[in-house]
């Protein structure tokens, strides 16, 4: 079956000049992909402990994709199951609807400060802006969300928001909003000081909103999972919990969610397990417990044969960290609420005009791919988007390979001397078993070039991963 | 129509062609040494791990956070008392006995049960749970294979204290919840 895509008149996010902009502070563009490679490094190592990882990526895979393919009896099962538990179950078709809820809700409860813990399901409804605009005040309790709040900035990453922040600048943002001294910069101190103003916005909160990890179906239930406790103050305090999940969120049974939880902050930061794996089944006495279950084009995004597995997705940045493009562009370089490799697949479908660019944010690599612990094939997708934005003539400028964006950000100026330029860039970029497969043809009848003033095998040794994903 | 019978309809217009329900039964860690491995475990999630005998809780819990205020216990026979979770705000010490431990994690199970007092578990600064070295289980698998969680209004697996690395990914223990999180291992 065919779809018509949806075509809006607004205006397309220009990613190459975005990340051009990005890429204007060598150090900083430095620093970004720096650190966001340590989290991928870190990832390699939890993974490199687990045997078994393969078996549990290939199961978690074909369990999301039963689950999809069996979507509206798992919903209608999981609704059933959560109203015999005692919670208030809302449908939402799209992020109007979905904030119209969430605002009845504050109304009915006489709801005045409102604490939220991260969900990106709100970020993408825009949820705040509507509910600051009603006269309710809204506060993000994530330590990384809260600063990027304070700054009147988005999330530039769907697990660290605030990862594009130097602590130098963090500091200076708790000095101006929480009286913190000026030039404090280091990280225990400024997170003991956002603990105090949030113990106390966590003290005043008539309700709790929360973000839904996974909810199963069986038995009615949503799971949490964060390590700063957040998420758990505010629905143990507050009288009201609203939890809101995309449609995709769904497991079948506990024995399902025990596989999620085994790869998703392995995957995520190199954890075990998060701090906190949160199951809520039923409100506590006196407390009221609302689900309320979102749409917002998901179900078109099911409907295509090519992206329907994007729905797979867990949401644990695997697939930002180690994304060559992403770590040289930064998140606000993708103008969507999602950024990234899995942002540059589920965007176009919700508005292909608008983000007609972002399949083009890729140099193909596969590294995605090949760390994603669902299996989506992120690389094949984003080919795939690529087809369909040429076919419907919105690749001017852009559909070259010269003027391909993943090109442009990774040809530094400063590597623009000589041939094979960007092939250097890339090596240092991505892992070599990876770099390997896809250099192709040349890459297996010669060696491959030694970035400039390091040894090959000392480059080796630094950039390799423990134990590299296939 | 109502948004749910939208939604619905447009997911079964949708639906993928089906996928069978994949057999999980089969999976499994390695199996190891669980008290040693949960020990391990607990350390890298900064965890502090107490091994001792149960006649010795009471003066091991008193040893251990002596010079501190306010202490909550749901192991205790007496109650606190109390409904508005908000009172514990000022807990020091907050002392629970856990169902089991997860050997590949570190984490433990909590369920309302066993807290009593669940705003406790994230308010006090420290935290102390009490764990039967008979029930720890090898990994997630089996932990869901034991525990009903859908039993109680509310469980949670905790492995280690709170923590966050949202700046400059520096590790900083402590960021809302507790501050410190000791593991107290115990034979009956
Ligand atoms: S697409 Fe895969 S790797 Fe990327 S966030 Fe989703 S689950 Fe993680």
């Amino acid at each position: 079956m065919s779809r018509t895509l949806t075509v809006l008149d607004s205006a397309p996010v220009d990613h190459a000049a975005n990340a051009a902009a990005f890429n204007e502070n060598e150090a900083r563009v430095d620093w970004h992909n720096e650190s966001l490679g340590l989290m991928r490094a870190k990832r390699d190592r939890a993974v490199e402990q687990v045997p078994e990882w393969e078996a549990l990526r290939a199961v978690a895979s074909s369990i999301k994709e039963h689950t999809l393919s069996h979507l509206d009896e798992y919903l209608t099962m999981f609704e059933a199951a959560a109203i015999a538990n005692g919670a208030k179950v809302h449908w939402a078709r799209d992020a109007e609807e979905h904030n119209r809820i969430v605002h009845h809700i504050l109304v009915e409860g006489r709801v005045q400060y409102l604490v939220k813990s991260k969900s990106m399901l709100t970020e993408e409804c825009h949820l705040n802006a509507y509910l600051e605009e009603r006269g309710i005040d809204v506060v993000d309790t994530d330590l990384g969300e809260r600063i990027v709040q304070l700054r009147k900035e988005p999330p530039s990453h769907i697990v660290m928001p605030a990862s594009h922040l130097t602590k130098e600048e963090i500091g200076e943002t708790f000095a101006e909003h929480l009286g913190t001294a000026v030039g404090l910069s280091d990280p225990t101190e400024l997170t003991a000081a956002a603990r105090i103003h949030l113990r106390e916005r966590f003290l005043r909160a008539h309700a709790a909103m929360t973000g839904v990890n996974f909810a199963i179906a069986e038995t009615g239930g949503v799971v949490v999972c964060t390590n700063e406790g957040n998420a758990d103050l505010g629905m143990a305090l507050a009288p009201i919990h609203i939890a809101s999940m995309g449609i995709e969120k769904l497991v079948p049974g506990p024995a399902e969610l025990a596989v999620f939880l085994r790869v998703l902050a392995r995957s995520a930061t190199g954890q075990r397990v998060t701090v906190y794996t949160s199951h809520v089944h039923r409100p506590e006495v006196g407390q009221a417990l609302h689900i309320i279950i979102v749409d917002n084009g998901r179900t078109e995004q099911l409907g295509r044969p090519d992206f329907w597995r994007s729905l797979k997705c867990i949401r644990c940045g695997a697939c930002m960290n180690t994304c060559p493009v992403y770590r040289r562009s930064g998140g606000y370089s993708y103008g969507a609420t999602v950024p990234g490799p899995i942002g540059s697949i589920l965007s176009p479908g919700i508005d292909l005009r608008k983000y007609a660019a972002l399949p083009f944010a890729s140099t193909l690599c596969g590294s995605c791919t090949a760390v994603c612990p669902v299996k989506i094939d992120l690389d094949a997708q984003l080919y795939r988007w690529r087809q369909i934005v040429v076919d419907a003539g919105l690749a001017d400028g852009f559909k070259t390979v010269a003027a391909n964006v993943g090109a442009r950000v990774l040809s530094n100026r400063r590597w623009l001397h000589g041939g094979g330029a960007i092939i250097r860039i890339i090596m240092k970029l991505i892992p070599m078993n990876v770099m390997r497969r896809l250099s192709g043809s040349w890459g297996k009848t010669r060696d491959l070039p030694v970035p400039p003033g390091e040894s090959f095998s000392s480059w080796y040794r630094a950039n390799r991963p423990a134990k590299g994903p296939p | 129509m109502s948004s749910r019978d939208v939604i619905l309809a447009a997911v079964r217009a949708a639906r993928p062609p089906a996928v069978a329900r994949p057999d999980v039964s089969m999976l499994r860690g390695a199996t190891v040494d669980l008290a040693a491995n949960f020990t391990a475990a607990c350390v890298v999630a900064a965890a502090e791990v107490v091994t001792s005998v149960r006649a010795d809780l009471d003066s091991l819990i008193a040893a251990a956070y002596a010079a501190n205020g306010r202490q909550v216990s749901a192991m205790s026979t007496t109650s606190e008392g109390v409904t508005r979770p908000h009172s514990f705000s000022d807990t020091d010490v907050f002392v629970c006995e856990a169902v089991i431990g997860v050997a590949e994690n570190g984490a433990v199970w909590l369920p309302l049960s066993r807290l009593r007092y669940r705003a406790a578990l994230f308010l006090a600064t420290n935290v102390i749970v009490v764990l039967d070295r008979a029930r720890i289980v090898n990994d997630m698998h089996e932990a869901y294979r034991v525990v009903n969680v859908a039993e109680e209004e509310f469980g949670v697996f905790v492995s280690g204290p709170s923590k966050t690395a949202d700046i400059e990914q520096a590790l900083v223990i402590g960021a809302h919840g507790a501050k410190s999180l000791t593991i107290l291992l115990l034979d009956e």
